[in-house]
């Protein structure tokens, strides 16, 4: 929910109490008014009343008047010199209902004679009254509802928009673009805060990315050299005429773990660098393209293992990474296939232009899920040229990437498969 | 043949010696960036092996006063970054190739000697060994003047044993000559035999000697 939808809810939330409370005050207000302008119009009509009866008292006649409105009858009871005044509700026949009234009564002597006068006035524009004020309210309500919510989308417009355009930087913000980011200044002190604040995490993001990065080539950097050294000496050591068939075998030993070594150390710098998302996508390398080169490269593997590849690749795959891990992708998992396949064993390859799934036979058990991507495991025995890093890789790679990696086993068929 | 070898670390600049001079090389050393700088605008060299990470300065500047020269030199840059844009900017200056630390010795022999057939004769020369004749420009190879049809790998393969004649070249040294570094995915070396054996078949056919001599569990030797 937008927070300008939020807080227009909780604005109209805390209106409607008060509109009701409003509508009650209002219409007590009026209630009491009324009354009190009902009360003064029936003492009015009394004066003139009690004046005309005076008057017309000539041939002393006994009045018995009743009317709803107007009711005059002797009585017993003492005069009163106050009237007294209360509502009350009197039945209407016409509209089988009770209707309030005010009422006046009071005990007054004419000619000698003991009388009871009430009077009385409708209240019946009480009702209209109650309409009246509901009515105003739900207009005044129906106005401010319209009026919030056409100013909310103008400030939202206007006012949140350094926040959007902030906010959708952040989010398209890429690691190894950090530096080029730059926050606007904006007519919002909360927003201008925000910006610095972003401004100053990006700048410290950067640095450590960078120095991250320039950890990442030292070290590889600090190690290859030793390495291309040792390399070197035994390459030229091997030379030699003299050596015995034993000395040689140790020599070549250590250079091919030297060689493994390397690779290794150039394995752990690539999941670094994956990680560090240090390789952009700016072009979208056909995958099928890579898939035959692959093919191709691991040709000879493939015939002297005799084994049978089944494809199932559409014309065109073009997929959204950098061009050095579409390779490393396909080689790894192609690699993996042949490496651990039995002789006349089968592969088959399928590529969509959103999935890549790539099966093979295997004598290997299936791979339990704890393991199966973690480094320098290593799910075979006996296949020496292996670092356990190949899916680890490819597992970063789906990662820092956003691709799902799913494994299963069927069959004795082990499966890989990528879902962009 | 004089190649500049520009290398910080004494032991690989050594090595590197070592195995040129043995193939026939006239080598010159810099172990810095204003040694390497002075030599270049001294000397004109075949080819020059430059480190990018130099002590007071960076091999790639190297790449650059030699463009200023207008040296005809080729130029290998060895760098223990496996960098991807140290390796474009490298090639865009004008570098003929590129090499990651740590690399096989016959390789790097190999590729400088790929550069200067290039170079110096615009691809218009004969690579000689004895009774074998190759002729780069049409990948033709004669033995006894008479042509073999060799497949590609065997073909890069002889090259290579040529340009390494006389020295043990490793089995991994050459699959990683003929496959790329990918090789070491899928795991074994044992296919190179074959081509190896079908390459001495060809040449022995057509009346060639046995110059290929399998050492030990090590590699091949040519020659």
């Amino acid at each position: 929910m937008k927070l300008l939808t939020k807080t227009t809810l909780y604005f109209l939330l805390i209106m409607l109490p008060v509109f009701t409370a409003g509508a009650f005050y209002l219409y007590a207000k009026f209630n009491t008014e009324i009354k009190y302008e009902t009360d003064e119009e029936l003492v009015n009509d009394k004066l003139q009343w009690m004046r005309y009866l005076d008057t017309a008292s000539v041939n002393n006649p006994v009045f018995s008047i009743k009317t709803p409105e107007f009711n005059l009858h002797p009585t017993t009871n003492p005069v009163q010199s106050k009237h007294n005044l209360k509502g009350v509700n009197i039945y209407q026949e016409p509209e089988n209902t009770y209707a309030p009234f005010r009422q006046l009564t009071q005990v007054i002597r004419v000619n000698n004679k003991n009388y009871e006068l009430v009077l009385r006035k409708s209240l019946i524009e009480k009702d209209d009254l109650v309409n009246n004020i509901i009515h105003v309210m739900l207009v005044a309500f129906g106005g401010l509802l319209l009026f919030v919510l056409l100013s909310n989308w103008l400030i939202s417009k206007s006012v949140w928009k350094p926040f959007y355009r902030s906010l959708d930087k952040i989010q398209q913000l890429q690691l190894n673009k950090l530096e080029s980011i730059v926050f606007e200044h904006t007519a919002t002190l909360e927003f201008n805060r925000l910006n610095t604040a972003l401004s100053a995490m990006t700048t410290r993001i950067h640095g450590d990315y960078t120095s991250m990065k320039e950890l990442t080539e030292d070290a590889a950097h600090e190690m290859q050299t030793p390495l291309a050294i040792a390399q070197s000496k035994l390459e030229l050591l091997l030379q030699d005429d003299t050596l015995s068939e034993t000395q040689q075998n140790s020599i070549l030993a250590g250079y091919d773990e030297l060689q493994r070594l390397s690779r290794l150390n150039h394995n752990l710098l690539l999941l670094a660098k994956i990680e560090n998302q240090q390789y952009p996508v700016t072009e979208q390398p056909d995958l099928c393209t890579v898939v035959e080169k692959y093919l191709l490269l691991f040709e000879e593997l493939i015939k002297e293992k005799e084994l049978h590849i089944h494809k199932e690749i559409t014309a065109t795959a073009p997929w959204p990474l950098h061009p050095a891990l579409t390779d490393i992708l396909v080689s790894n998992l192609l690699g993996n296939a042949i490496k651990y396949n039995y002789p006349q064993g089968n592969i088959s390859i399928r590529l969509t232009s959103d999935t890549f799934t790539i099966s093979n036979t295997s004598h290997l058990p299936e791979i339990p899920a704890n393991v199966l991507f973690q480094r320098f495991k290593k799910h075979n025995n006996g296949y020496t040229n292996s670092n356990g890093l190949g899916l680890a890789i490819v597992k970063k790679m789906a990662d820092s990437y956003h691709f799902h990696l799913t494994y299963y086993y069927t069959n004795g068929q082990h499966t890989f498969k990528i879902t962009l | 043949m004089k190649v500049l070898i520009i290398e910080d670390e004494p032991a690989l600049r050594a090595s590197i010696q070592e195995y040129l001079e043995h193939q026939g090389y006239i080598c010159e050393l810099a172990a810095d960036f204003p040694q390497a700088i002075d030599k270049v605008n001294e000397f004109d060299y075949d080819c020059i092996v430059a480190d990018i990470g130099l002590p007071k300065g960076n091999g790639l500047d190297v790449v650059k006063e030699l463009k200023l020269l207008e040296s005809r030199a080729g130029i290998i840059i060895i760098s223990a970054k496996d960098s991807l844009e140290d390796k474009l900017s490298g090639l865009e200056l004008g570098a003929d190739d590129y090499l990651t630390k740590p690399f096989h010795l016959s390789e790097l022999n190999a590729r400088i000697n790929a550069i200067l057939r290039r170079k110096n004769f615009d691809g218009n020369t004969t690579v000689n060994f004895s009774e074998i004749t190759i002729k780069p420009a049409s990948k033709t190879v004669l033995v006894h003047n008479k042509p073999i049809t060799l497949t590609g790998k065997e073909y890069q393969l002889l090259l290579y044993f040529i340009a390494n004649q006389h020295r043990v070249v490793t089995k991994s040294a050459l699959a990683g000559h003929l496959w790329g570094d990918e090789y070491d995915q899928a795991g074994s070396y044992d296919f190179i035999y074959t081509h190896i054996k079908n390459l001495r078949k060809k040449m022995l056919e057509a009346g060639g000697e046995d110059y290929i001599k399998t050492v030990y569990g090590t590699g091949y030797r040519f020659g």
